[in-house]
């Protein structure tokens, strides 16, 4: 990973519900301590639009997906846990691996 | 479901974890959400489709969510206002306030301030703390302008004169002429209590019988 590669993020929620506002909270979190400046964040809300679900086929909410960079990575929950989603984003590398 | 055995595990984690409070089901042609809280979908039907403005924040004033309403008051996409600041929709003069409102402020307290809205034009409104829960608060935003009538309404209203005139002043007899102007009273009418129940937002009402 490069310091300067943009990191495009979708964060599929269901309305206001309690985890939904905790994953994009969260999320912000990571993104402004680990990748400031170069992210951006799209948030579809599937009790809007639930057909918008098939294209990264979720089934859970709330997810993010990692769009950019490649590959797409998929992160179930409200990311609460910072190191197992900064393991998930592959911004941390997973214990056992070499950094 | 094309999941693969990694993401399977992440779902059941996440799941038996409490991280998910809403699931996708259905098929291609009829996707919808279940959420696990009937309660909350209540409460987000009526966040929905109530006439004020609704909006939640970090303690730093971060958005994570605002209603439709909200958006339509700012003139803004919805989708572009999640995670952005609050404050960047909010006069300069009032932004120090706005700050202290969201730290010190308990339930129900409000605030009068203008928001800033794309078209360049302040929107005066008032906020009220609804709820402050899990570190986020959630502000219900009230439009202060004087309410106005629809120049439509206004139009409609003068057509129902017009034809209480016709009707007036129409020749003995002429059933024809009195029945299409009653027709036509009866539809104006009709189109003003349609317009009225947009402007209260009432949906899902039975239809009069």
């Amino acid at each position: 990973m490069t310091t300067t590669e943009r990191w495009d993020l979708r964060l599929y929620t269901a309305g206001q519900s309690p985890k939904s506002l905790a994953a994009l909270s969260n999320l912000k979190r990571i993104c402004d301590e680990h990748l400031p400046g170069r992210y951006s964040i799209e948030v579809i809300d599937l009790m809007k639009n639930p057909r918008l679900a098939k294209d990264d086929e979720i089934v859970a909410i709330p997810t993010l997906v990692r769009k950019l960079p490649e590959p797409l990575r998929r992160i179930i929950g409200d990311l609460s846990n910072e190191e197992r989603a900064l393991v998930g984003l592959q911004l941390r590398p997973h214990k056992g691996e070499a950094a | 479901m094309k999941h693969n055995p990694t993401e399977s595990d992440e779902l059941r984690r996440a799941i038996t974890e409490g991280e998910v409070d809403a699931f996708v089901v259905g098929n291609e042609s009829n996707r919808r959400v279940l959420l696990l809280a009937t309660a909350y979908q209540r409460y987000r039907q009526l966040v929905e489709r109530m006439a004020q403005g609704a909006v939640t924040v970090t303690a730093q004033g971060s958005i994570l969510y605002v209603n439709q309403r909200f958006a339509d008051m700012l003139g803004i996409p919805l989708a572009q206002l999640y995670t952005a600041p609050l404050e960047a929709y909010v006069g300069m003069g009032d932004r120090a306030r706005l700050s202290s409102f969201l730290m010190l402020s308990t339930r129900n307290s409000q605030l009068e301030l203008a928001l800033s809205r794309r078209d360049g034009e302040q929107l005066p409104v008032r906020l009220s703390l609804a709820t402050y829960a899990d570190g986020y608060a959630t502000l219900l935003v009230t439009d202060l302008r004087p309410m106005q009538w629809p120049s439509l309404t206004v139009d409609a209203l003068d057509s129902i004169r017009d034809s209480l005139e016709k009707l007036n002043h129409g020749a003995p007899g002429k059933d024809a002429a009195a029945r299409e102007a009653l027709d036509r009273i009866s539809e104006e009418i009709n189109g003003l209590a349609r317009m009225i129940d947009e402007m209260l937002d009432v949906e899902g009402r039975p239809e009069a019988r």
